[in-house]
């Protein structure tokens, strides 16, 4: 087995939510914190060394209120760790957020969904994230959590849309603690389909994945259109071209095509060992027309 | 000597054929089955070993000092340690330790023994070598050119027939292999058809479940016990000594049960010399386990093949020739990979009668991995190029693919161009077979007719046949195996065979031929083949003859207990031997079944009245098979088997997914020995198969492996596996225990071959390149997949 | 030397503690501090499901969950379900169906294959192999573990 250099001085496993951002915000004696939920990229990135040295390991399991998922004020809230598996079977998810659901189901295997959590999957900013394009089709936002001046906790909101702000990166500030995601109740009827690239069911990080949700209205029309790709830019993004040209038209063979060119045109991925650049984009072209194949078809 | 075999229809009661229960399967589900990695001496040691950070690179300086310093330390050793350093290999051009330069990413440079395994690593991370990069070869084709940067430069005063190792070479050809039978000149200007491809074979590797490890220990007396999973004991036994110094005689060899091994283990390594040096120098157990990463950088791999084949057959479908050059990457150093010529050639020569073939490889040294043996040894790549060469010619005549195969497929008595003598031989009915219960006549005529209608999914089914040794391999001096029965006061038996389980299942089939003999139940037999103090000798678990050798051993020394304890009750009962039978349990009358006396009593009336020799019998068993000359040819096995194998597919053309259906195989396994045991064998080897056609690829780049993990290379998943329908044909070799022939590599052999040909089926396109991963397909499909340039002759 | 902790939990129904490192995996400390070698190592990455134990009452890979976070948790290895009924008949049907060769990837598809037993007992073929997608074999092809899995199934 491969042994890590140590690099943790302590750890904490603090059940209330100050302790854990007063951690977090902690600068004395080189500080700063690991934040540890399901650990299921923590423990790889540590044995490959990827992990920037800080003082604590923090773990954030015991603090109440963060996981469950419940409808509050017109949306879902789904806390920071809420596990995979649950997204695959909570009736509210089920109901008001399929698109997880479905997402959920091509995720890892069912070891590390059991471990695995939603606020990880979205801190981690994988480009490849499995759970972030449908989360951007969604119009997820995130809550963060810090310690106020003046004591207590304060939380933002922010959009899921431009989170992203490099592989790896997010707009949390190191302060921060992702507390949980909020999906908006969709006002109508919804259509949405999710596709991951790959030969197997789960257990693959995507070669490119594609997100769709949109709203019908009268006539069949369709309304706040959003397609989401991963795997074929630095950041999980929104083909925000593709979406202007399907909104408020009606779903047809001949848009579809027109669409999936769109898209595969807005993506910018790159060579890796997983695939070539030229295929993700055929991937998104074809993809992308047989999901709104689909779509139509619904 | 052999004592012949007759076959015989099972009998009632008989276990032949039977779904015999694995004996050690409830200790592996309870999950106390202690592997090598769960062994702990008392006193051990933890190693770790430094590996090289380049590819190619003179070795200036290593700086041991600050890790020999680090509190829980033992030793440091490097090759300025070990002055007189002996190669290992089949070439002897390999040094466990690397002083002065290194070849591949993988070489090692420096090793460890510690408190700890922590403190193993935190030392490795201690010790600073300089290195003075040298110019990297990573292509074959290169590295054979004039003026190539040499792998094993020459080393000035060098002893005249010393190893390479210690001389070096004026050039970076490891090994050639030329063969020809019949005259391939001939056989073109006799052919109405000619066809040529070049085919890519890629990098795989074995990924058993359980890592590479070794434990080594020296007793008080200076013995060397070393805990190893190699299969092949008692040869390592002999190597090591020769590598070490040492006599053979103080060398003991304890297997382990093995976590995997698919002919991973058929080589010495360095990881096991070194660990050997550091018990010796810090004279305590020690134990060295691999990482997962360590195990794909460092495991040999498949040999990878570049294969320029040129076939052609009459009008009326006769093949004529075989003419076939190929390049092989030896790697940096040389292990069994290189020697799959020996193996290929069999299949270019045989496969099919081809009055005309020649062969010719090259094997050329580089800073690449070095490959091993790997189940089916060779035999991959070239059916892989036969098969597609079967199918191009057959549609270039227009016969259909099952009958061209037919006509060519040979039969019982025939004696190919490489003096193959094919005895029993199911050849033409594994073909029959296959194909009706697949249905693949008509699905391939339909599957051909729909590939132009709309739609992204398109189906395809695909047939390629294997031939391949089934009754041992005399490559070695001997291919035998010895076999010791002891049977005890209760009846019980002890089996003591050379041969090893590496889990397969040899130990319950061994068991079931001895108790087949006995008339006793499977309960009664324990199986002892892990000590090579113990056990008789064994060449080795390889080449499919572990059945077919240990199992005519096995029978052997049955039968001579068999025939001793008859001997002895019937001079009791005063009758002939031959009126009296094992079964039951009981000494019993042959022909009413009535029984005289229960076996285990009779056995305590022999030990403690008769003062009788209790029943402690062996058998060596050689099979009648013969080395090659030194044109390769030769009846090298004393049998051979066959299968053919249909793949169906469905190609997804909007991104290029290969899903594998179905599966129809037909083997020729001589006889079902444990039904529940042959099966496990041909559906694990299929699936084997399947994952080298479509989904493994190790990434080898510039000398660097890119995805030494299981994220990125991968192993087919449960639920990605096809439906599998598998048929026995039963030819029953008379040379074979109760007519078996040997199956373990067999079921890996032509999957990919025959996928190839479904997919042709489906799309119309040939790729001949592996794997087919979504991509490559997508790319064939779009004319996006450039051809193989035709690989490169290399004059001697 | 580096920080440890004591931590303490219940293990195949027993309650007990064990001194660990901070970034010891619970993989580690199964296996070196505290001996039970059943839980295997395959990689290290939660690609293989070698080393697959119960948490909770729900599956994870030991190698990727921190010795740390066992504190306060129920845990089952291999070992522990030697008691469970439901576990022993799935043993008995991975025997009876040849599903075990070299048997090192069993313990982790016996902890995972009792799970999807206790939560589905009746699962058909699909079901048993999406369940032990995570569980990577090299001997046998998978198929004889699955009927293995189905048969158990079938017999409660």
């Amino acid at each position: 087995m491969s042994a890590v250099p140590e690099s943790f001085q302590r750890y904490l496993a603090p059940t209330r939510l100050e302790q854990a951002l007063a951690a977090l915000a902690e600068r004395a004696g080189g500080g700063g914190a690991t934040v540890l939920a399901g650990g299921t990229d923590l423990m790889p990135q540590l044995h490959a060394g990827r992990v920037p040295a800080a003082r604590t390991l923090l773990s954030i399991r015991r603090i109440p209120g963060l996981d469950g998922v419940a409808v509050e004020g017109g949306a879902v809230r789904i806390g920071a760790l809420t596990t995979i598996a649950t997204l695959l079977t909570d009736p509210l998810v089920r109901e008001h957020a399929p698109l997880l659901a479905e997402a959920a189901d091509h995720f890892a295997s069912d070891q590390i969904r059991n471990a695995a959590t939603l606020g990880g999957n979205i801190c981690n900013a994988s480009p490849a994230g499995d759970m972030l394009p449908p989360l951007l089709a969604l119009d997820a936002e995130v809550e963060l959590a810090s310690l106020a001046p003046a004591g207590g906790v304060t939380t933002r909101r922010l959009p899921l849309d431009g989170y992203f702000t490099g592989p790896g990166r997010t707009q949390r500030g190191a302060h921060e603690l992702l507390t949980a995601v909020h999906i908006g109740l969709p006002p109508g009827p919804r259509r949405a389909r999710f596709y991951k690239a790959g030969t197997r069911p789960a257990l693959d990080i995507s070669t490119i994945a594609i997100a769709f949700a949109a709203g019908v209205g009268e006539g069949g029309r369709l309304r706040d259109v959003r397609l989401a790709l991963g795997a074929v830019a630095p950041t999980p993004m929104r083909a925000r071209r593709t979406e202007a040209l399907l909104e408020g038209r009606v779903l047809d063979a001949a848009l579809a095509a027109q669409a999936a060119a769109c898209a595969a045109d807005e993506a910018k991925p790159i060579d890796d060992v997983r695939a070539t650049a030229w295929y993700r984009k055929q991937l998104v072209l074809n993809m992308t027309r047989r999901v709104l194949d689909d779509v139509a078809h619904q | 000597m052999s004592d012949a075999t007759t076959t015989r229809p099972a009998a009632e009661g008989s276990l032949i054929g039977q779904r015999i229960t694995k004996l050690d399967a409830p200790e592996k589900a309870s999950g106390r089955t202690r592997y090598i990695h769960d062994m702990q001496l008392p006193g051990q040691l933890h190693a770790a070993i430094l590996r090289s950070a380049r590819v190619h690179a003179r070795i200036v300086r290593i700086d041991t000092a600050a890790a020999r310093a680090l509190p829980g330390v033992h030793a440091v050793i490097t090759a300025a340690d070990l002055p007189n350093q002996r190669p290992i290999g089949v070439a002897k051009d390999h040094l466990p330790l690397k002083g002065d330069r290194v070849r591949s990413l993988r070489d090692e440079i420096a090793a460890v023994a510690a408190d700890s395994e922590a403190v193993a690593l935190a030392a490795l991370r201690l010790i600073k070598v300089e290195y003075e990069d040298l110019p990297v070869v990573a292509d074959a084709e290169a590295a054979a050119a004039p003026g190539a940067p040499l792998v094993h430069p020459p080393i000035a005063g060098a002893a005249a027939g010393a190893p390479v190792a210690l001389t070096g070479r004026a050039d970076n050809i490891a090994m050639r292999f030329d063969y020809g039978h019949g005259d391939v000149a001939q056989g073109e200007a006799e052919s109405d058809v000619v066809v040529e491809d070049t085919f890519e074979l890629h990098y795989v590797t074995h990924c058993c479940m359980g890592v590479s490890g070794v434990i080594a220990e020296f007793d008080a007396r200076g013995n060397l016990v070393l805990y190893s999973n190699t299969q092949v004991p008692f040869l390592h036994k002999r190597e090591f000594a020769e590598v070490l110094g040492m006599d053979p005689g103080r060398i003991r060899i304890v297997q382990p049960p093995i976590g995997g091994g698919f002919g991973s283990k058929l080589d010495i390594y360095p990881f096991e010399v070194i660990c050997v040096q550091l018990a010796r120098v810090t004279g305590r157990p020690v134990r060295l386990m691999f990482s997962r990463e360590e195990e794909f950088l460092a495991s040999p791999t498949r040999q990878p093949v570049r294969l320029t084949l040129r076939s052609g057959c009459r009008r009326d479908g006769t093949l004529t020739f075989r003419s076939v050059h190929t390049l092989h990457d030896n790697g940096a150093y040389t292990s069994w990979g290189a020697t799959t010529p020996f193996v290929m050639m069999q299949t270019f020569s045989s496969l099919y009668r081809v009055p005309h073939c020649d062969y010719h490889t090259v094997a050329v040294y580089t800073n690449n991995p070095y490959a091993g043996s790997f189940r089916g040894y060779g035999n991959l790549q070239a059916t892989f190029a036969v098969e597609a060469h079967m199918d191009r010619m057959a549609e270039a005549v227009g016969m259909d693919a099952l009958q061209f195969r037919l006509l060519n497929a040979q039969q019982a008595g025939e004696v190919t161009g490489q003096g193959m003598v094919f005895r029993s031989c199911g050849f033409a009915e594994c073909l029959r077979t296959a194909a009706e219960r697949s249905d693949f006549v008509r699905k391939r005529a339909q599957y051909a007719a729909e590939r132009d209608q709309p739609g992204p999914i398109k189906r395809g089914i695909g047939i390629a046949s294997m031939l391949h040794v089934g009754g041992g391999a005399k490559i070695y001096p001997s291919d035998g195996c010895g076999t010791i029965l002891k049977l005890d006061d209760f009846g019980h038996v002890t089996l003591i065979t050379g041969a090893s389980e590496i889990g397969q299942g040899s130990e319950t089939v061994l068991a079931q031929l001895v108790c087949e003999e006995l008339g006793l139940p499977i309960s009664a037999v324990s199986v002892v083949n892990n000590d090579t103090d113990i056990t008789p000798w064994d060449v080795g678990v390889h080449a499919s003859r572990t059945t077919f050798i240990a199992g005519n051993s096995a029978i052997g020394a049955a039968r001579k207990a068999r025939d001793k304890i008859l001997a002895a009750a019937a001079a009791a009962h005063d009758c002939p031997a031959e009126s009296l039978a094992l079964r039951g349990g009981r000494i019993v009358r042959a022909e009413s079944g009535e029984p005289l006396v229960d076996l285990a009593r009779f056995l305590r009336g022999l030990h403690f009245n008769e003062r009788a020799e209790l029943v402690v019998t062996s058998f060596y068993y050689e099979p009648p098979s013969v080395h090659q000359d030194k044109g390769y040819k030769g009846d090298v096995s004393a049998a051979y088997a066959w299968a053919a194998q249909v793949v169906e597919v469905e190609v997804d053309t909007d991104t290029g997914v290969v899903r594998m259906v179905n599966v129809t195989a037909a083997h020729d396994v001589g006889r079902v020995l444990n039904r529940l045991g042959i099966e496990g064998q041909i559906e694990g080897g299929i699936v084997m198969g399947q994952g080298y056609a479509l989904t493994e690829n190790l990434v080898v780049e510039g000398g660097r492996i890119r995805n030494p993990n299981f994220r990125d290379y991968k192993l087919v998943t449960a639920p990605e596996i096809p439906a599998m329908d598998i048929s026995f044909i039963e030819s029953l070799d008379g040379e074979g225990p109760q007519g078996a022939k040997g199956v373990g590599e067999a079921p890996a052999i032509c999957i990919a071959a025959a996928t190839a040909n479904a997919i042709q089926n489906a799309t119309g396109k040939r790729i001949t390149t592996l794997p087919f991963t979504p991509e490559r397909v997508y790319r064939a499909l779009h004319d996006a997949l450039p051809a193989p340039r035709p690989t490169p002759r290399v004059p001697s | 030397m580096s920080p440890t902790s004591e931590i303490s939990f219940t293990l195949n129904g027993v309650h007990r503690r064990a001194t660990v490192g901070l970034e010891m995996s619970a993989l580690q400390m199964l296996r070196d501090v505290i001996g039970l070698t059943g839980t295997k190592y395959g990689c290290g990455e939660g690609e293989c499901g070698a080393c697959t134990i119960s948490v909770d009452g729900k599956p994870v890979n030991a190698c990727l969950l921190f010795a740390l976070d066992c504190d306060g948790r129920d845990i089952t290895t291999v070992e522990g379900l030697a008691g469970d009924a439901r576990a022993q008949a799935l043993a008995k049907a991975f025997v009876d169906h040849g599903a075990v060769q070299c048997g090192f990837c069993t313990p982790g598809m016996m902890v995972q294959a009792t799970h999807l037993l206790a939560t589905t007992p009746h699962p058909d073929a699909a079901a048993a192999q999406r369940a032990i997608e995570g569980n990577l074999c090299r001997c046998t092809g998978y198929r004889k573990i699955v009927d293995a899995i189905v048969a158990a199934g079938e017999t409660r």
